[in-house]
């Protein structure tokens, strides 16, 4: 009987650890390193961002309506402000990002003062680690955070352009 | 007027008529211990189907008995029966009055699931465990499956119950347990899945749960086993029966998993009439519950009717009608949005919604040829009917009618040797948007099938039984081959003295896919499922040896070993191609079970305090990819410790599943931390008091689940339930 009673109580102490518990709270989103090569000058240089997008390939509409409107594009470190320049590289953290599936990103340099497709060029992108040849693709899931998603960007050796 | 008066004369003369031709027994029944009345005690005459319960004051009544001498037998769980030769004149009434002596350990307790007609327990050469009426009550058990939680050798994943590691996880699709409402099958015709909920628990007199495929007389589904749910029979007079409960969630542990800012309820009320007049018993159930749930869009609205209505056509031929139905509605709580959001559903199910309503009618007629001759002929109509909607778009829908028939007979060639054959056979049509044949386009699947076993007991002497049985099956679903199998059983029983039995047996079982298994493609949310027309029946061959012994009045201790060989188990897989994930059934082409399980109650202080444990160890594997078969936990252990003080009950039980080796990989695809889970370790705390010092024939309960609200899953995704604080009442009018 008193063995029986112990081992009652053993179960009602092994039950006590509560169980499953949410997990710590992570903004979802990416982070890595960037790095730059061959800074072009100053007066051909007014903004450089970090932008990852669900869709892919672009055109001029998908990529307005994916910035101010499906909301499918994001900017890091945000529309009114650029990464660092003449950095040889800078570590970042896209977060918190809308939970998705990011089929395109990369670095973008805004040449010029004229709002207009023309005045931007991609200068790095994420490349697929399998197949160095096709942009890599990132999953942002909910309360995850990747790391890892390092870009290279070379301005005078652009990649191919998505538009 | 006149022809009125004339009818209701030649009523009343042929009332008196008979009351003379034929006499009656009445009695009261006693506690042989406390003197007090016992109430719902079975009284019974031996080859007869005359038959009744106490009432409250213990009395009884039967009625219009030919002149003769007859065997009454009475029982009641927690005594020991009695068998009285009592002698029947004409005009005249017989009485007998009944003590019942306490039974600390029920030695005596008889089944009838095993070979369709009672036995001792002792007498069995299969596991079975059994559930009673006043468990369910005192776990305010609110569905079947509730009941079964603590049955050793018995798990559920969520909703699908495995028994010994006979089943993994398809979300209820092509249960390897057969589901028997009073011996008749209770299987949906589409998906071959249990409806836990449309069986009213508060009529159920007990649950027979019999372990593995060792008897000739179930067929395909039985392949891990066999749940069978006895009801109810109607007292003399009449009686209205209810039960309310009222039960409120906790908080979660954790802020992340409050979802809700109002307090969420699960509340019922269960309402029965019934009664007995003359030749004709009837019962009438309803029910309506509402479980708000402890998750977002997880509500669950149920009414339940049943029905239930028996006429004895003479002493020996009774026919009788019982039907039920059940109408749901809830909300698509499929798997979590993530683990720190667990008690919220995937974005895509917020909003959808499922209705079902499920019912069926069975007609059976039985008759005694002679006190050693009885068969019974049933005949069953099963509906189900579903959808699933979101945001008030359909997204599928399903119909399924299943018809099915059986008729067995019993004989006792002799004292040694009872003799069991019957047939069986069923017919179902699914129309579904998930079912359509492949290459036939919109053809409504079917499935068709037959059966025909014989299974002979012999005794050898008052210690040694032997049970032989034989059982064919042949089903056919479209598109597929037809399955015929021919499986032998075989069992052994032998008692080394009235303390100590040993059993063993062998039996092969059979089971050929269900319509859903084979035909199922749709897509939920973002998985889709495939067809699998190359699909193959599975097959098994089961041995088990076991044994029981009695302690005095202090202890009963059951243990078994048991391994089971599979081949083309049927199970649920997710796989990956170039467009993505996909759900599928395929055959796992060789596995084994291996097992032992162990019972021990122990009694202290005259029954005042007990103890019940249970441990099962189950190892279930891929024979070809050597790993565990997915959704098999391999070990379950249950403790329970209760008191009872005169009218006062309380018990705590704990139980413990630990995790489950290995589950699908690929649900990683779909479920945002799928593989957050951890051993089950759940305690529950319960108190009763009868109230009937008070003068109120009813119950009152206090029920804690999950008392230390630990949070765990019993399937990927789907948080279990939290701690919840139940209050019930249960009377008669």
């Amino acid at each position: 009987m008193k063995s029986l009673h112990f081992l009652f109580l053993v179960c009602l102490l092994l039950s006590c650890d509560g169980g499953l518990t949410p997990p710590p709270a992570f903004d979802p989103g990416f982070g890595g390193t960037i790095t730059f090569e061959s800074w072009p000058p100053s007066d051909s240089l007014v903004n450089v961002w970090l932008f990852a997008s669900q869709i892919y390939p672009l055109d001029s509409i998908k990529i307005f309506e994916g910035l101010f409107t499906t909301r499918k594009i994001f900017l890091y470190p945000g529309l009114t402000q650029s990464l660092p320049r003449y950095v040889d590289s800078v570590a970042y953290s896209f977060a918190p990002l809308e939970v998705g599936y990011y089929r395109y990103i990369g670095i973008i340099q805004q040449f010029n003062m004229q709002l207009s497709i023309r005045s931007f060029r991609v200068v790095g992108v994420y490349k697929n680690p399998a197949d160095t040849l096709l942009p890599g693709e990132v999953d942002v899931r909910d309360f995850s955070f990747m790391s890892g998603i390092n870009i290279k960007a070379n301005f005078r050796n652009l990649p191919p352009q998505p538009f | 007027m006149k022809k009125r008066l004339l009818i209701i004369c030649i009523a009343l003369n042929a009332a008196i008529c008979t009351a003379q031709i034929t006499g009656s027994i009445v009695g009261k029944v006693i506690d042989g211990e406390t003197k007090h009345p016992l109430s719902g005690a079975n009284v019974t005459i031996r080859g007869t189907f005359i038959g009744t319960a106490s009432n409250d004051d213990g009395e009884f009544r039967l009625l219009r008995i030919a002149p003769g001498t007859y065997t009454v037998v009475v029982s009641m769980l927690g005594y020991h029966r009695t068998v009285d030769e009592v002698k029947v004149n004409a005009g005249k009434e017989s009485r007998i009055d009944v003590t019942l002596k306490p039974a600390i350990i029920q030695t005596e307790q008889i089944v009838i699931t095993a070979s369709r007609r009672e036995q001792s327990l002792q007498e069995v050469p299969v596991s079975i465990s059994t559930v009673t009426a006043q468990t369910l009550v005192d776990r305010n058990s609110i569905t079947l499956d509730d009941a079964l939680r603590y049955v050793p050798g018995v798990n559920f994943t969520q909703d699908q119950v495995n028994i010994r590691g006979s089943s993994g996880y398809s979300r209820g699709v092509g249960s390897r347990v057969l589901l028997l409402l009073d011996g008749a099958p209770y299987l949906t015709g589409d998906t071959g899945e249990i409806s836990w909920e449309v069986i009213p628990v508060h009529q159920i007199e007990r649950i027979e749960v019999v372990k593995g495929a060792g008897s000739a007389l179930y067929g395909s589904s039985a392949l891990g086993g066999v749940i069978n749910v006895i009801t109810k029979e109607a007292t003399e007079g009449s009686e209205f029966r209810f039960r309310l409960f009222s039960g409120m969630y906790d908080n979660p542990r954790y802020p992340e998993w409050k979802w809700s800012s109002k307090k969420r309820f699960n509340s019922g009320i269960l309402g029965t009439y019934g009664g007995r007049s003359g030749p004709l018993s009837y019962i009438l159930s309803v029910g309506r519950t509402v479980d708000e749930s402890y998750r977002e869009n997880d509500t669950y609205h149920r009414w339940s009717f049943y029905s239930k209505t028996k006429y004895d056509l003479s002493t020996y031929r009774s026919i009788s009608l019982s039907a039920n139905y059940l109408t749901r509605t809830h909300g698509n709580f499929i798997w979590w949005k993530s683990r720190r959001e667990a008690t919220r559903p995937d974005d895509e199910q917020r909003n959808g919604e499922v209705t079902s309503n499920r019912g069926s009618v069975t007609a059976t007629y039985k008759e005694f040829l002679s006190d050693k001759l009885f068969y019974t002929v049933r005949v069953q109509y099963f509906g189900n009917f579903w959808r699933d909607d979101s945001l008030g778009r359909v997204n599928n829908v399903s119909a399924s009618h299943l018809f099915h028939g059986d008729a067995v007979a019993t004989y006792e060639l002799s004292s040694e040797n009872f003799l069991t054959a019957g047939g069986s056979a069923n017919y179902d049509i699914v129309h579904s948007n998930l079912f359509e044949v492949l290459g036939i386009k919109k053809a409504a699947p079917k499935g068709v099938g037959q059966a025909l076993y014989i299974q002979d007991e012999l005794r050898f002497g008052r210690a040694m039984r032997l049970t032989v049985g034989l059982r064919y099956d042949n089903q056919k679903v479209s598109a597929l081959v037809a399955g015929s199998e021919i499986n032998p059983k075989l069992g052994f029983t032998y008692s080394l003295d009235d303390a100590t039995t040993v059993r063993a047996s062998y039996g092969a079982g059979f089971r050929y896919p269900s319509i859903a298994e084979v035909f199922t493609e749709t897509s939920v949310g973002i998985a889709t499922i495939r067809p699998n027309l190359n699909i193959r029946s599975e097959r098994s061959q089961s041995y088990e040896v076991g044994g029981t012994h009695r302690f005095g009045e202090m202890a009963l201790l059951d243990a078994a070993l048991f391994h089971t060989e599979l081949e083309n188990l049927i199970e649920a897989g997710i796989y990956r191609d170039s467009t993505g994930y996909f759900v599928q059934f395929d055959n796992v082409v060789k596995a084994r079970i291996d097992g032992g399980e162990m019972g021990l109650k122990t009694y202290w202080f005259g029954g005042a305090i007990w103890t019940d444990l249970g441990y099962t160890y189950v190892w279930a594997r891929d024979l070809i990819r050597k790993i565990a078969l997915k959704f098999r936990p391999r070990h379950l252990l249950h403790v329970s410790v209760g008191a009872t003080e005169g009218l006062f009950r309380t018990a705590i039980d704990f139980r413990y599943i630990s995790r489950p080796e290995t589950i699908d990989e690929n649900l990683a695809g779909f479920v945002t931390h799928y593989d957050a889970r951890v051993p089950i370790k759940v305690v529950d705390l319960r108190a009763s008091y009868v109230l009937s010092d008070f003068g109120l024939p009813m119950q009152v309960g206090l029920n804690i689940r999950n008392l230390l609200n630990y949070h765990y899953v019993e399937v990927s995704g789907n948080l279990a339930p939290i701690r919840t604080f139940f209050l019930s009442i249960e009377g008669v009018l």
